[in-house]
């Protein structure tokens, strides 16, 4: 009986939140369907749907009680860099828009994540019972479904938001600064297609190296005249590290080899301090015509 | 105090100066001699011994500079490990640890460890009960006599016996409730305990209060933002300008000097519009009375969450050839502020990170903030980011180069405001791009970087610790403890001990110098090798 009312209530949920869904969507239409209009000008560009954060995959549900534990130990121990809603803080992300979050089951991707931390990007490791990250998880998923359920939530982005740069003016700025290392029907085909709106933005700005590690590459020459080519892994003021072509971390004292470093990232950087903010929007509306 | 205003120009010779001897008496004479050895009597704080670190800064200059010359450029290379202490918290030890009559005392949220500065051994652990408080971080204690004091993520203020860590009085400094909480590590000045808070998500008062030191009675409060209908309510409609760091103090003036956090609603400022003082700001305040002397905004109108919260360092240098009592901030908002510390008259604004939002500075040395920098619906690439030029972690002026060391950062962020993000906390949103953490050397005449010392990507480094043989302290982003010449920024030594998420200090004890640094959460003390 527990049982069978537990999947009544999730296949309800479920349901539930495809009609949030299309509501959602219907709704963003509607308003960026205005704001066009209001604005006096399309872009030649089929209206795009505002971008809702990735659905979660399995729909969960929670009792009220574990959430409300949930909420007091995420507030004293994430909420600081996650927001106290958990949509995102001061150098935290938002959880609500967060892969890892959509892509969560009760706790299977979040548990060993929270357990190991993300140390290279300044998230601990949490040493926590199973009750309490239960807790936390119910949480973090119940405030993604209320996300979900928002169209004008503090902290958000939306697509609308972002198209005020001309794609025209854009496209002539990218044939100046960008072309030496992308190209339009090269690498950034189809880039509309699989990013939109903010996380298109920032990726533009600056490609963070992402889990696979960074982007540079050093050509390292050892005394005897070896020379290593691979991944840059690791650099400090003392060791040079990579990993080769085996897929080995190799490292060396700095002093004791020649090294020369690629880092195709570099180019973002500097381009930050050239970029006026028409200039940014420009070149971001460029980018969505290429889709 | 007017004699000693009359004094003070007789020994100004030197081209900077610290507090000396007389100012010293004046505060015996003024506290009295404490009976009990093994307590720290508060006039200590005006000229701390070699052996201790009694107060979060050192002493009461902000300087972080310490007069031991055991460690110089030329043996620093041999520093070897004395002890180290595991904390085993997942937090990073973000505190300055304390350090009175032979006994280190190390905080991280909710946690106080008392142990032997010699060897590490724990003497005695507090650990406050849970709660659901804010747990960002932890400045460090205050000691007063034989008390010990703890700030908490619910913001209550904990009073213990130095002895044995049992609980004298736990006072509420601000209500949880609403959003405050605390992470400061409190002043003491006579018998004021001095205690700030934070809370950037709810739209709430700048709060500073002052407590009996024996008793935790409240003495008063002092108000960056009035709440609406207090007198001298002149915030423009702004909340927020929370005083989370510890100040610094001038006996001669009696005048407690601290920074101010940013504004509430955050990145909404056409809600409050105006300056919105004293916000982002450096205010000078009695510590007998609470009331404000002078303020000076570091930052008018922020919308940026660059709070003028970091250390405002004292020096009594030389500034277009006149001797002057000087105050010198490196601010998170990217400049390098120099005031007199008699008038809070600014004398120099200059930048020392990369900058692009304001359209320089006006007559009274403010930057003035370029509106098409705000926060905007479709975003504003703005330097630095967030987390600001600089955070926290203290920077350290060396009187013989005459340089202030700063934990600088070259960043960009993207900042978003739009009406529906709505006018309560937070109010907008905001995305770090990049970043890099760099050393530098300000001239603090001139305010040009004299050297810059590439720590790496990603967030800021440590604080910074300098010393009278010319060493200068710190960490890197990829987690070494660095030892730089402070002349030139060469590093002369390192130790890969994790991310050093605090300020160092040192101390010299039997006859050794010790530098400590905490990395990740470990708290680890390096001196030079003796023969066993």
């Amino acid at each position: 009986m527990l049982q069978a009312a537990r999947s009544l209530a999730e296949a309800l949920a479920a349901a539930e939140h495809r009609m949030r869904r299309i509501a959602y969507v219907i709704v963003t239409v509607i308003f960026l369907g205005s704001f066009l209009h209001a604005q006096g000008r399309g872009r030649g560009q089929a209206s795009p749907a505002s971008v809702p954060p990735p659905r979660s995959t399995t729909s969960q549900t929670y009792p009220a009680d574990q959430i409300a534990a949930g909420q007091r130990l995420f507030t004293a121990q994430c909420g600081f860099c996650h927001g106290r809603d958990a949509m995102g803080g001061e150098s935290g992300p938002d959880l609500t828009r967060a892969g890892s979050v959509a892509e969560d089951v009760r706790g299977d991707k979040l548990g060993p994540l929270l357990r190991t931390g993300r140390v290279d990007k300044g998230m601990p490791a949490f040493t926590l019972s199973a009750a309490d990250l239960g807790a936390i998880v119910a949480f973090v998923h119940d405030q993604k479904t209320k996300a979900e359920s928002l169209t004008g939530g503090r902290r958000t982005v939306d697509l609308a938001d972002l198209q005020t740069g001309d794609p025209e003016a854009g496209r002539k700025y990218f044939a100046g600064a960008c072309v030496k290392c992308h190209s339009p029907t090269g690498d950034l085909a189809g880039v509309a297609r699989r990013l939109q709106g903010l996380p298109l933005l920032l990726r533009m700005l600056y490609p963070a190296p992402g889990r696979d590690g960074s982007k540079a590459t050093v050509t390292v020459t050892l005394p005897s005249g070896e020379v290593v080519t691979g991944r840059l892994a690791y650099r400090d003021e003392f060791t040079i590290a990579l990993t080769d072509a085996g897929g080995w971390y190799r490292a060396w004292p700095v002093r004791q080899v020649k090294f020369q470093v690629n880092d195709p990232l570099q180019a973002h950087v500097d381009q930050l301090g050239k970029y006026t903010d028409e200039d940014m929007h420009d070149v971001l509306a460029y980018l969505q015509t290429l889709r | 105090m007017t004699s000693w205003l009359i004094c003070r120009p007789c020994d100004r010779g030197a081209k900077v100066r610290r507090h000396e001897g007389a100012r010293v008496l004046f505060l015996v004479v003024l506290f009295g001699v404490c009976a009990i050895a093994q307590s720290l009597d508060p006039s200590a704080l005006t000229k701390p011994t070699p052996d201790s670190w009694p107060t979060y800064h050192g002493d009461y200059t902000g300087q972080r500079h310490s007069k031991l010359t055991q460690i110089t450029p030329a043996n620093v290379h041999q520093l070897t490990l004395a002890w180290a202490f595991q904390t085993n918290q997942s937090q990073q030890i973000k505190a300055t640890p304390i350090l009175v009559n032979g006994v280190i005392y190390i905080t991280t949220p909710d946690n106080l460890w008392a142990i032997d500065a010699r060897s590490a051994r724990q003497i005695w652990r507090y650990t406050y009960p849970q709660n659901e408080g804010f747990h960002i971080g932890h400045r460090g204690v205050a000691v007063y006599k034989d008390f010990v004091y703890l700030t908490t993520p619910d913001a209550h203020l904990v009073a213990l016996d130095a002895r044995d860590g049992k609980v004298r009085w736990n006072v509420e400094i601000a209500d949880a409730r609403r959003g405050f909480w605390s992470t400061n590590a409190p002043l003491i000045v006579g018998n004021h305990l001095m205690v700030g808070v934070s809370g950037d998500f709810d739209n709430l008062p700048g709060t500073l209060k002052s407590f009996d030191a024996e008793t935790g009675k409240l003495q008063w409060t002092f108000y960056s933002t009035p709440p609406p209908g207090t007198p001298g309510s002149q915030s423009g409609g702004a909340t927020g300008g929370q005083m989370w760091m510890t100040g610094t103090y001038d006996p001669a003036l009696n005048l407690v000097f601290v920074g101010t956090g940013n504004p509430t609603p955050v990145l909404n400022g056409a809600a409050r519009p105006g300056d919105n003082p004293w916000t982002c700001s450096i205010v000078a305040i009695n510590p007998d009375t609470g009331k404000l002397v002078w303020g000076f905004q570091a930052s008018p109108h922020d919308t940026h969450d660059w709070d003028a919260a970091e250390v405002p360092v004292l020096v009594d240098g030389m500034i277009d050839g006149a001797p002057r009592w000087l105050l010198l901030q490196a601010s998170r908002n990217g400049y390098y502020f120099v005031l007199d510390r008699t008038t809070g008259k600014n004398l120099l604004t200059a930048p020392f990170a990369t900058v692009n939002w304001s359209k320089g500075h006006d007559n009274d040395g403010r930057p003035v903030p370029d509106p098409a920098k705000e926060p905007a619906r479709d975003g504003r690439l703005v330097a630095p980011n967030e987390a600001g030029g600089t955070n926290y972690r203290s920077p350290s002026f060396d009187p013989t180069t005459g340089l202030l060391l700063v934990s600088a950062h070259d960043a960009y962020g993207i900042y978003f405001f739009k009406p529906e993000h709505g006018s309560y906390g937070w109010a907008g949103a905001n995305y770090s791009v990049w970043g890099k953490g760099v050393l530098r050397a300000i001239d603090y005449q001139t305010g040009k970087i004299r050297w810059s010392h590439d720590i790496g990507e990603g967030a800021g480094g440590a604080g910074v610790l300098t010393t009278a043989t010319g060493l200068a302290f710190s960490g890197d982003s990829a987690g070494n403890a660095l030892a730089l010449r402070t002349s030139d920024g060469t590093t002369l030594w390192h130790a890969g001990i994790g991310r050093v998420g605090n300020s160092p200090i040192t101390y010299e004890l039997d006859g050794r110098q010790y530098v400590i640094l905490g990395g990740g959460s470990a708290l680890y003390a390096f001196t030079l090798p003796v023969s066993p």
